[in-house]
């Protein structure tokens, strides 16, 4: 279980995390989404006790990560995979956070197989490529048999088949009771790994929930060979739209007041002929989180 | 790969459950690791143990220009080791935060006053070792000298070998104190030499800063085992090159935000 409440970080007047409020269940992958920059480093350096928040709090199975007496057998981090010492070897990488966590060094042999890095163990950190550090990072996360991970950008350097790898890793992990939080820029990827979603913009949460639940009810996807009828017909009932592929409308569910049923109710209605009407599929996820983003923005500027 | 993940080190390798705190040895076993088994790490300590050998040559093949006692062999000896375990101190201290694997450390040991507790640990460790190193080729080329046929003195007491040790330990705590303070390794390596230089240079014109800041007087009481009327400069040294910066260093580190 991993939770914080109203975390807040200012650099030099600038307020890079506003009262994020999170809470990861166990047995459960959260997705952290935000663009570049949104504060998802931070927030996840504040949860672990790198950056001092501002305001706010955080636990781990219930403690503060510092007061954790031995914080690597309860969470695994993969915070910064070019944070490694470029002169040690991967195997004595892993030998340091085994004997820190005090666990048996025979894990790190088991470890360097479980992320195919054996044949490299003793080459030097700054001779691998980015995708090896990334995997050496997730065996260093590993190593105390933790019940949480922690994960920034996990997928960064991967290979199409690394990120396949790590997805079937962190869905056992989660399976069989761990908690993850991951952070990702890339939608498509936190849904191919979450189940659940915190988007985050300009430092503040702007949605937050169960991956089904969001996509479900984020959007409808509506078309009619006379769209133009069908605008009419959304606009006599005061239900929002915008312009969607080809001459589609995507229309928002305001909460679930608008489903598929009513808008077929609204067509009968104003004799609106329709040939398409369905939940927004996953990649249209996608516009919803860049409106999420986009909405957050304007507020700002409004504001 | 990942089927077997879990099960099979959960069931072998599984650790006791509710782990304690990590214990100040295990840091500082982890620290002397660190400081120890990188490729830069064993040519830096390596060109320490070269170049005592190489300098303790000189009062055998140029005997007319070294006094032939065991204390100015010894004292050869640390001539080469205070090069460079300033050095070895200061790369104790910063090299993780170069490297920016201290990210890594302050979360495997969130107290991170105890780290920095483990890295002056092992940097006295370290010392020591040089200290050791150094009395063996000491005593090496006390011998080669006595085999060439060299009259020697030889008197040395605790003192001498008590103000050797300790003049070698108060170089490391001198890259130490400069390296927890400034968090950086080409930063420290630059203001400890930068500092030491200004401090020999205004010690040419002011006796106060000769007598009390500059080590290469205050130290040299230490080696050479000259207490006597020096304690309160030395301490007054100590206080400005030690004790204080690596407070502050401390300070530091504890409040830094790790981004």
């Amino acid at each position: 279980m991993i939770t914080t409440t109203a975390l807040t970080k200012s650099y030099k007047h600038i307020p890079v995390v506003r009262d994020v409020s999170l809470r990861c269940e166990p047995g459960t992958i959260t997705g952290f989404l935000g663009a570049n920059g949104a504060g998802k480093s931070t927030t996840l350096k504040m949860i672990v006790g790198l950056v001092r928040p501002d305001r706010g709090t955080a636990t781990i199975e219930g403690r503060p990560f510092v007061e954790l007496p031995n914080p690597t057998r309860v969470v695994g981090m993969l915070l910064d995979a070019s944070a490694m010492h470029p002169g040690s070897s991967g195997r004595s990488t892993l030998t340091i956070a085994a004997r820190m966590a005090g666990v048996h060094p025979r894990r790190v042999e088991h470890l360097l197989d479980v992320v195919g890095l054996t044949d490299a163990a003793e080459k030097r950190v700054g001779a691998y490529s980015l995708g090896m550090r990334q995997r050496l990072g997730i065996a260093q996360a590993l190593v105390g048999e933790p019940q949480a991970l922690i994960l920034d950008e996990p997928a960064n350097g991967l290979d199409p088949e690394g990120i396949a790898w790590m997805r079937t890793l962190l869905r056992d992990f989660a399976d069989r009771g761990g908690t993850v939080l991951l952070s990702s820029h890339l939608l498509h990827e936190v849904q191919a790994t979450a189940d659940h979603l915190v988007v985050i913009s300009d430092g503040a949460v702007v949605t937050a929930g169960r991956l089904d639940d969001l996509l479900a009810s984020s959007t409808i996807l509506v078309r009619s060979p006379d769209p133009v009828a069908l605008v009419h017909a959304l606009e006599a009932e005061r239900i929002d739209y915008v312009t969607g592929p080809g001459d589609a409308l995507i229309v928002d569910v305001c909460g679930g007041r608008v489903t598929t049923e009513v808008l077929a109710g609204v067509a009968r209605d104003h004799q609106v002929l329709l040939t398409e009407l369905r939940q927004s599929e996953s990649n249209e996820l996608e516009q919803l989180f860049f409106s999420l983003i986009k909405a957050a923005t304007s507020q700002e500027v409004a504001a | 790969m990942t089927t077997s993940l879990f099960q099979r080190t959960f069931d072998l390798y599984a650790a006791p459950p509710n782990p304690g705190p990590i214990p100040f040895s295990r840091l500082v076993r982890v620290e002397w690791a660190k400081a120890t088994d990188t490729r830069a790490a064993r040519w830096l300590l390596a060109l320490v143990a070269v170049s005592t050998v190489a300098i303790m040559l000189a009062p055998i093949l140029a005997p007319a220009r070294f006094d032939q006692t065991y204390t100015s062999y010894l004292e050869v000896a640390s001539i080469a080791e205070v090069i460079f375990l300033p050095v070895v101190g200061i790369l104790m201290l910063t090299s993780e935060w170069s490297q920016r694997s201290i990210m890594t450390t302050f979360t495997q040991e969130p107290r991170r006053i105890r780290v920095v507790k483990a890295k002056l640990a092992t940097s006295l460790m370290l010392g020591t070792g040089a200290a050791v190193f150094g009395g063996v080729v000491t005593a090496a080329g006390l011998g080669l000298a006595a085999f060439s046929g060299q009259a020697l003195e030889g008197t040395l007491s605790i003192g001498d070998i008590a103000g050797y040790l300790l003049y070698l330990l108060l170089n490391v705590l001198g890259g130490v104190a400069v390296g927890a303070l400034l968090q950086s390794s080409a930063t420290a390596i630059a203001a400890y030499f930068a500092l030491n230089a200004a401090a020999a240079l205004l010690g040419t014109t002011s006796t106060l800063v000769a007598d009390w800041i500059d080590t290469a007087t205050t130290w040299n009481w230490v080696l050479h085992n000259e207490w006597g009327g020096h304690v309160s400069k030395i301490s007054v040294s100590v206080l400005f090159w030690v004790a204080i910066p690596i407070a502050a260093g401390a300070v530091r580190t504890l409040r830094r935000d790790i981004g």
